[in-house]
């Protein structure tokens, strides 16, 4: 799930960038520093989009960096237990398949794909109903459910199913 | 001096979205990555204790906010309402299973099935094929069992290949002799692959040579045989060899395991590969890797290319490399061992009359070895050191497994002397009754060869111990 949220930060600054560009270079920093990262709490930070306000720097003692106390907005990306998502799959094999949204890894085990669904080995493994009308493989999308998370500092992984309704192949790249 | 980084404030608007969300989405996970979080705000707190005073706290934003989320999150939980109205029976059937989960495996420390933390890490790591993912023994088994249908069903079996003395050989650079400088000059281009067979490896600093008649070897192998790389090197090297030999990914795909794999050190063991063992072959110059399935290995012939290879294993001797001459294409190791695959193939799925499931690749293969010095009696003559137990020798034993006779006795039915020294009374013997006289080396070109190799090839000369010894890359 995406939010739209205002989260702060403190910007250590090298005396360097002080002056007319002082603003343009902390929020570069930010973005720098802060896009495309991870944490336990809000998930993946997917994108700055705005400063809200850039609070007074204060000189650490002994050093010459300012730090700033920086209000931003961004839009973070969190997956949710119960959350359906839409991945691309990565990678199949006897085990179950491997699907990214984003930077979100998630595994498919077998067991939650449904029974009707059998494993084919060769050169392009996949996942086929007997009738050959659904098939799941590498680069096709996929609608599932997550059922466990876990973020880390620069990785979300998730266990997800798509052993029910609704769920299971959006586009195959094969039909296309 | 020290560096300064930046850290995350501890905002309180953060702090309660989080911990509403948490709250309203029961979701316990989020709270077991936060402490993170709380170390890098303790290590901030006095700065933190600074800034707070100039911070205006815009309590109309946030409450717009929370309203927002509240409402997203209201809707995905009438989604979830409604996905399970509609089936309550599986809902049921599902919660009693979450009950009784086994935890069959685990990625990212989370159960496969059921979506659950599991704390410690147990099973067995398979992060060759993907990284966080581990299984459980019974699952292993289970997956053993399905797959092992599924290939049967594709007249398939599996094989696992070593990658380093037996598909190709590799030199650290700054190893070559001045002899093998001209190599540099011949190197085959990074940019088409599946072409060539002499790589330059600059970022590893290696030069690679393939073994000639691998391409062929694996194209024909790949037919008959679900195909694992199982190497000794570490997972960079190994990633990097899957490359030269299957640029176009139709051979191995995940299936590369390295030594950062293993479970053992020093071992390679088949509990990584999901194949069951009664199905694998395994093609590897070391035998002492495979202690627990030596009944599955198919020993190869060092491929030494490479003058540091031929030192590394103590042979005093020119190079294939620095002779400018190479193992021979067509009839070569691989060339030859894969007609034995072929042969074994043909036997597991066509000769034998038992129950798929039920036959063991192992007892062909062993059936196959049994014939090539079948009707063969052999006489060791000053082979073994005196006192030594003769059964127990790794000739005697090689050569009852390719099917010979072996005994102490001279008589008629004797066919073999096995010797070093026309001048020991059983060499003598063996001239006189008109019976082969071979040296050692007959029985472990057999073992290598998979067929009798003519004797006369093989015939012991006088004085062979003052004849300089051929530098031969055999095992011994
Ligand atoms: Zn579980």
């Amino acid at each position: 799930m995406f939010f739209h949220i205002v989260l702060e930060r403190n910007m250590q600054l090298h005396p360097r960038h002080f002056g007319r560009n002082l603003r343009d270079n902390i929020v570069a920093k930010l973005m720098k520093d802060v896009e495309g990262t991870c944490s336990g709490r809000h998930g993946f930070v997917v994108a700055i989009t705005g400063i809200e306000n850039i609070g007074k720097g204060l000189i650490r003692d002994g050093t010459g960096f300012v730090s700033f106390p920086v209000k931003y907005q961004c839009v973070v990306f969190r997956p949710f237990k119960g959350e359906i998502l839409e991945a691309v799959v990565t990678m199949v094999n006897k085990m179950g398949f491997f699907a990214e949204a984003g930077p979100v890894q998630i595994f498919v085990s077998n067991h939650l794909i449904p029974d009707d669904m059998e494993f084919q080995s060769g050169d392009m493994p996949n996942y086929t109903t007997s009738d050959g009308s659904v098939k799941i493989q590498k680069d096709s999308e996929v609608r599932l459910k997550i059922i466990g998370t876990r973020v880390d500092a620069t990785e979300i992984f998730c266990i997800g199913t798509i052993k029910d309704d609704f769920l299971g192949v959006i586009n195959d790249p094969a039909a296309a | 001096m020290s560096l300064v980084s930046d850290s995350p404030v501890n905002s309180s608007s953060s702090d309660d979205f989080a911990a509403f969300l948490d709250d309203a989405l029961d979701s316990g996970d989020s709270s077991q990555s936060s402490p993170d979080d709380d170390e890098d705000n303790d290590k901030d707190k006095d700065n933190h204790n600074d800034l707070e005073a100039q911070l205006p706290n815009d309590l109309d934003t946030q409450r717009i906010k929370r309203r927002k989320v509240a409402e997203e999150l209201e809707n995905i939980e009438e989604l979830q309402a409604s996905t399970s109205h509609s089936s309550l029976e599986q809902t049921l059937e599902a919660s009693k299973k979450k009950d009784e989960c086994t935890h069959p495996g685990s990625f990212g420390e989370m159960c496969i099935l059921c979506g659950q933390r599991l704390q410690a890490e147990s099973g067995v790591t398979f992060g060759y094929i993907h990284k966080g993912l581990r299984l459980q023994n019974d699952e292993i088994v289970r997956l053993r069992n399905t797959d092992m249908k599924n290939l049967l069903r594709h007249k398939k079996l599996y094989l696992v290949l070593d990658l380093d003395h037996t598909l190709l050989n590799s030199t650290e650079l700054r190893d070559m002799t001045s002899e093998e400088e001209y190599l540099k000059s011949q190197t085959d281009s990074p940019q088409d692959v599946s072409k060539g067979n002499l790589f330059m490896l600059t970022l590893m600093r290696m030069m690679t040579k393939l073994r000639p008649f691998a391409r062929t070897f694996l194209k024909e192998a790949s037919e008959m045989f679900e195909m694992y790389i199982y190497t000794m090197g570490d997972r960079a090297y190994a990633l990097e060899m899957a490359e030269l030999l299957d640029p176009q990914r139709e051979y191995f795909s995940s299936r590369v395991i390295s030594r950062d794999d293993g479970t053992q050190k020093h071992q390679k063991g088949l509990d990584i590969v999901l194949g069951q063992e009664s199905a694998v072959l395994i093609l590897d110059d070391t035998e002492h890797a495979w202690t627990k399935h030596k009944e599955n290995l198919i020993l190869m012939e060092r491929y030494l290319f490479f003058a540091s290879s031929c030192r590394q294993f103590g042979f005093n001797c020119k190079s294939l490399s620095e002779l400018k001459s190479d193992e021979s294409d067509t009839d070569g190791a691989l060339a030859t061992v894969l007609e034995v695959l072929k042969q074994i193939h043909k036997i597991f799925f066509d000769e034998l009359k038992d129950n798929l499931v039920d036959r063991d690749v192992r007892q062909v293969l062993k059936t196959v070895k049994k014939e090539i010095l079948k009707g063969c009696k052999i006489v060791f003559s000053r082979v073994f050191p005196t006192k030594y137990q003769a059964e127990n020798h790794h000739l005697w034993k090689m050569a009852e497994q390719l099917g010979a006779t072996c005994t102490t006795e001279l008589d008629s039915s004797v066919t073999h002397v096995v010797s070093n020294d026309v001048g020991t009374e059983k060499s003598r013997w063996a001239v006189k009754h008109n019976k082969f006289l071979v040296l050692p080396r007959w029985i472990e070109a057999a073992n290598y060869m998979w067929q009798k190799k003519p004797e006369e090839n093989f015939s012991v000369k006088p004085n062979e111990e003052l004849i300089t010894p051929v530098c031969s890359n055999a095992n011994s």
